[in-house]
């Protein structure tokens, strides 16, 4: 069911994805073994925390970059009516990011690093980073430049990508002063989150929605703009939400604040607009796993990004709970529900299509989405416990750091044993993907 | 609403909140001397950055709010633990942290990187960031009124000055290391052996997780006067 040879060449993205992912969870895993007992000294000086922490991280930017990629390189030839610009391009391209990545994690394990936390990478294998950005716009561009028609979603998707590639440019420089280097820090991390990212998503899913639903272009765009539009206006000044205690003007606490509680509205309309295009549908329903996908994606993003971050915003309230678990908390659920999930919609749309299988056995994708899903809100759960407990203690109580992360270790040891499920879910998912099987036609669904 | 109104909304929407937070941060660069001291952002200081960065410090610890969170903040640290504790603790972690649940890492920071990192968390400790976090204004506040009196320094500032950032007295100081006043109580050193002690633990009493004290001889004397004047205290009064 590949209509264009050169789509072939996003799986080795998500493959290449879906591996790092797995060694994502690892990685968390043994965070929250940190948190839970006391390590032997010997260990924590040859494998600290640092080191396993810049592994969890970086790897979660690049599986998801990688994801994105992935599915901008699928999605675009059936977008544009025509093979990929270059196939050659998109190959380079993946081996300078996936060598990129890997030495920045070998490197990392011999304390190579930039020491500024989600972006560690050093500057040789920024510059690589760069390169491999560069090639991929070039190849979306090209690619669009040369189709027949232009659309709104060919546009969203190259505007996404350039500002993603912009924007990470703001990183990379030394700056002398913390507060300046915090500042471009946020450029970089809020805006990527909260703004090229949710326009990259917003694409993808509103052609997977058109795809799967059959509902009509004109209807899909029209969402599209309104969406992106809310999600940017809302984003944009709502980086303030990171200024408030970092030696700002005090308007960045209004700015910030007013914005940043506006954020879960384009969440709210995207639900409201996934919901009505599922319940417009004109295609039948063909694999009830994508489904799932496209609803949970919706709920868990408002869930995650919008309501947990809504919460903690407010300054008056981030001024007791800002660096603590509660943002942990948030992380998580945002980043899962808005982007691990989005990435694995985005695999469920491409591989069976890839394999030339129109129904597949779901069986084991249902029970890795439900494990995940459910693990990973009750993992969200338990870190926010843990953060209420910890800004009690330590901010109303005043009682000293480490003595109020004592009362923390039971809550990690349950956020451990709850890792182990999610991990399970995940390589359920995982093997599930890599091994779909057609379901023969005729056997009850 | 047609595809034109939606577009419109878009370029509107975007534009607009672009232009505001561009705008923000103009404003931001030229309030930012004001706010974070930058004539006192010294090559010591920067220094400091740098070796803040070299050993990835902010993937375990958070400052101003943002890294780890898994070990304590070090925007307000130097007024919570002063310059030779920060010292030490960098340099000996395994030795503070010897029994203590959490361990941080032996990194093999230099003295010199050690005193540039200070450098550069004092520096921070000035950020006017609002009194963030809560629970170290206190410890900024004992700093300033440390400051105010430099010439009239009493015994206790001194104490809680030097040795404040593990033991407490009299709900000053973190209590890690147990009170001066039940310290007082337990010890039966002579001022010669707890002058000793001070400056180096190890000698008196092997095994000990107590650091060696970056304190001049002077001021370790003064100090075990004033806690051995606690133990007297405590026995004339009882």
């Amino acid at each position: 069911m590949i209509r264009f040879e050169s789509q072939r060449v996003s799986l080795w993205y998500m493959r290449l994805a879906l591996v790092l992912f797995c060694l994502q969870v690892t990685m968390g895993l043994w965070l929250s073994i940190n948190y839970a007992f006391t390590l032997p000294q010997e260990l924590v000086d040859v494998f600290a925390f640092s080191t396993a922490r810049s592994i969890h991280t970086n790897v979660l930017v690049a599986w998801m970059l990688l994801g994105f990629m992935g599915g901008t390189y699928f999605i675009l030839p059936l977008e544009c009516d025509r093979d990929l610009y270059s196939t050659k391009i998109a190959w380079a391209q993946l081996i300078i990011f996936a060598g990129a990545a890997v030495t920045a994690v070998v490197g990392f394990l011999f304390r190579w690093t930039r020491g500024k936390p989600l972006l560690e990478i050093p500057f040789p294998l920024n510059i690589l980073i760069v390169v491999a950005a560069l090639l991929f716009i070039t190849n979306v561009a090209l690619t669009i430049m040369k189709s027949k028609e232009r659309t709104a979603l060919q546009w969203m998707l190259l505007g996404g990508v350039v500002s993603l590639a912009l924007l990470y440019l703001f990183g990379i420089p030394f700056y002398q002063n913390l507060n300046t280097d915090y500042f471009y820090w946020w450029w970089v991390i809020h805006l990527w989150v909260e703004g090229s990212w949710e326009v990259v998503t917003a694409a993808i899913v509103a052609f997977i929605i058109m795809e799967v639903t059959g509902v009509d272009r004109k209807v899909v765009e029209k969402w599209l703009y309104v969406e992106t539009a809310l999600f940017l206006f809302t984003g944009i000044v709502g980086t303030g939400h990171h200024y408030y205690w970092i030696g700002a003007p005090d308007y960045w606490l209004w700015w910030g604040g007013v914005f940043s509680a506006l954020e879960p509205l384009p969440i709210v309309l995207m639900v409201v607009d996934t919901w009505m295009h599922v319940r417009e549908r004109k295609n039948p329903i063909i694999n009830r796993l994508t489904w799932t996908y496209i609803i949970g994606l919706a709920i868990y993003h408002l869930v995650g990004a919008g309501l947990w971050g809504f919460m903690h915003t407010l300054p008056p309230i981030n001024y007791y709970t800002h660096g603590s678990q509660i943002t942990v908390s948030h992380g998580h659920l945002a980043f899962f529900g808005a982007y691990a999930l989005l990435n694995l919609t985005i695999f469920y749309f491409a591989f069976p299509r890839a394999k030339n299988i129109r129904r597949y056995r779901d069986t084991a994708g249902q029970w890795g989405f439900w494990i995940m899903s459910i693990s990973m809100f009750l993992l969200g759960l338990v870190f926010g416990i843990a953060g209420i407990l910890q800004t009690y203690l330590e901010r109303f109580l005043d009682i000293g750091y480490s003595t109020a992360h004592i009362t923390m270790m039971f809550w990690f040891r349950i956020a451990l044993i709850i890792g182990i499920i999610f991990l399970c879910g995940v390589l359920t998912t995982v093997w599930h993907l890599f091994t779909l099987k057609p379901l023969e036609e005729g056997t009850a669904e | 609403m047609t595809g034109k109104g939606a577009r419109l909304i878009f370029w509107i929407g975007t534009l607009s909140s672009a232009a505001i937070f561009l705008w923000m941060t103009y404003d931001f660069h030229r309030q930012t001397p004001k706010y974070t001291k930058v004539d006192q952002l010294t090559s010591e200081v920067v220094a400091g950055k740098k070796v803040w960065h070299k050993y990835n410090c902010n993937d375990c610890h958070t400052i101003l709010g943002f890294g780890g969170y898994y070990a304590p903040d070090m925007t307000k640290s130097f007024y919570r633990l002063g310059e030779n504790n920060l010292v030490t603790i960098i340099r000996n972690p395994e030795v503070v942290y010897a029994k203590s649940f959490r361990k941080m890492p032996h990194l093999g920071v230099s003295e010199g990187e050690a005193r540039q990192l200070v450098a550069f968390l004092k520096w921070t400790g000035t950020i006017d960031n609002r009194h963030w976090p809560p629970q170290d204004e206190k410890f900024v506040k004992a700093y300033q009124e440390r400051e105010k009196r430099v010439h009239k320094l009493d015994i206790v500032d001194i104490a809680v000055g030097a040795c404040g950032g593990c033991h407490s007295f009299e709900n000053r100081g973190r209590n890690v290391a147990g009170d001066f006043n039940d310290i007082a109580k337990r010890i039966t050193y002579d001022k010669g052996t707890l002058v000793r002690y001070i400056l180096n633990p190890q000698s008196v009493r092997p095994g000990i997780a107590m650091p060696p004290q970056n304190v001049d001889r002077e001021t370790a004397e003064e100090i075990a006067d004033f806690i051995l004047a606690l133990k007297v205290h405590k026995e004339v009064r009882r």
